[in-house]
């Protein structure tokens, strides 16, 4: 936005101006009516001149410097301190804009402290909200999984392999909403602010492999070919159990997208003042155009959507908020370059536009740990 | 043989989880007794003073976390008496109220399958 910026004439100028041509003509008008010699006039017209000049600029340098203090304090709390309060000085109009200003600084403060309390009443109820459902819905959630388990384990008698098979399904079906309410309980302990991280010395590699070995059935029925690329690293300050959250949740997509046959490489390196955690695949990338939404909240890619109907879309948004939070950062790369130039098995020999696209994930943490942070819940998703 | 069976008491307002807790146990060769709100509970482990105990959180009457600090206050058998804490709530107060009592597992409903509450019991318990 440009500014048009006028020429400021101060106010105490104008007044000099207005008394020194009010002056001038004075004089002209005495020497006119008694007359007098010229070197008379010119004294007494530098006499009146000095006087009048002195009692001008107190009096309009009074009135200016109040202005122009009235202005730079109104810019202050333009910039954000609307808390200040301007000094109201005598009876003038001066006084009555600064009354007036006041008035408006109070009117705008309560309304925005109203916003503030609001904002935050509407977070916390509609956290309450989420873990008084989450709550009642594991209640139900437990029961429907341990009664099918009877089946399952044979506890309750023995089912065909279709009667089987079908409970399966139920189970498996039952697992993704078990997930979902943990990982809506997570988000909604982000929004309010209540989850805590608590470092502790972690070996990250450890991590990782718990995290990879969440996905081994998944990872062997797909044939994805895994490349794990660990530096030797010494234990570092990790919150252990939101370390593999994140792992889990980035790790999961890699497994979802990537196609039969496919390869995923993952990656652990020291750089100078972090650790560098890098997760390629080879699925089938993220849309451009959709690159900038994809750590929003329940968002999910459209291609994705045609391929896999199950996710929640919590997970990288969770993923992100606790890297965040911990003093690292996330960020991604799609197509994925590492894998275009050094493409994995399936890819290899083919031209560049036949390859699939790939995502890389890169995280990175501080080599002296996340930080620290208080609050009253634990993240408890891990989802897959 | 029915002396070597183990007394295990599960407190759990939810009858059909109380059920499902209860046959699981039986069919796994305890003795499996039961009572739906935390007062019943204390009566009956007080009665009983059975070999282990789970206790679910919210329920009427007495909740969980008051029952276990009370069999905590018994000094001849509930001071020691392993408890496993079995609930829907997974926030850090709860758990770090919990194990203030010395709880031996703090356990979230739904990440747990029968087989494994079994396991982590009769681990406890040396079967």
């Amino acid at each position: 936005m440009k500014i048009k910026r006028k020429i400021i004439v101060k106010l105490s100028d104008k007044v000099l101006l207005i008394i020194f041509l009010f002056a001038s003509g004075l004089l002209f008008t005495v020497q006119f009516v008694i007359g007098g010699s010229l070197a008379q006039i010119f004294v007494l017209s530098y006499i009146v001149y000095n006087f009048m000049f002195v009692m001008a600029y107190l009096v309009s340098y009074r009135f200016s410097k109040r202005i122009t203090d009235l202005t730079f304090k109104i810019e202050a709390m333009a910039a954000g301190d609307i808390s200040k309060r301007l000094r109201v000085a005598g009876y003038d109009e001066i006084s009555q804009l600064t009354n007036a200003m006041n008035e408006l600084m109070s009117r705008l403060q309560t309304g925005v402290a109203q916003d503030v309390s609001t904002h935050k009443e509407l977070a916390q109820a509609k956290s309450d909200f989420v873990t008084l459902a989450s709550h009642q819905l594991r209640t139900p959630l437990s029961i429907i999984k341990w009664y099918i388990d009877f089946f399952i384990t044979g506890d309750a008698g023995k089912l065909t392999d279709g009667q089987l098979k079908y409970l399966k399904e139920v189970y498996k079906s039952n697992e993704r909403l078990i997930e979902l309410v943990n990982a809506l309980l997570d988000v909604s302990r982000i929004d309010v602010g209540t989850f805590s991280i608590e470092p502790e010395p972690t070996d990250i590699i450890e991590k990782a492999k718990a995290a990879i070995s969440k996905f081994k059935a998944e990872i062997y029925e797909k044939k994805i070919n895994l490349e794990l690329n660990f530096d030797e690293l010494p234990k570092i300050n990790l919150d252990p159990r939101l370390t593999q959250i994140v792992f889990e949740n980035i790790f999961s997509n890699a497994v979802k997208y990537t196609p039969e046959n496919g390869t995923i490489r993952f990656e652990i390196k020291k750089t100078v003042h972090d650790i560098l955690i890098k997760i390629s695949d080879t699925g089938c990338g993220i849309p451009r155009e959709q690159q900038p939404k994809i750590f929003t909240k329940l968002f999910r890619a459209d291609n994705v959507r045609r391929i896999e109907s199950v996710g929640t879309g919590l997970g990288l948004y969770i993923a992100k908020a606790v890297i965040e939070k911990s003093g690292g950062k996330v960020w991604f790369q799609s197509p994925s370059l590492d894998l275009l130039l050094s493409p994995g098995k399936k890819d290899k020999g083919l031209p560049l536009d036949k390859r699939d696209q790939g995502t890389t994930f890169f995280i990175t943490i501080p080599l002296k740990g996340m930080k620290k942070k208080y609050g009253t819940k634990k993240l408890t998703s891990l989802e897959h | 043989m029915a002396e070597d069976k183990k007394t295990i008491l599960i407190i759990e307002d939810e009858v059909a989880m109380l059920r499902a807790l209860v046959e699981k146990f039986e069919k796994e060769g305890f003795n499996a007794l039961s009572a739906q709100d935390g007062e019943e509970g204390y009566e009956v482990a007080m009665k009983e003073n059975p070999d282990f105990l789970i206790i679910d959180i919210i329920m009427p009457k007495m909740d969980g976390i008051t029952l276990m600090k009370k069999i905590r206050e018994d000094e001849k058998w509930g001071l020691e008496v392993p408890i496993i804490m079995l609930t829907n709530l997974s926030d850090p107060e709860s758990v770090s109220e919990a194990a203030k009592y010395k709880v031996y597992d703090f356990l979230v409903k739904t990440d747990w399958r029968l087989n494994d509450v079994v396991k982590l019991v009769k681990e406890r318990l040396e079967l």
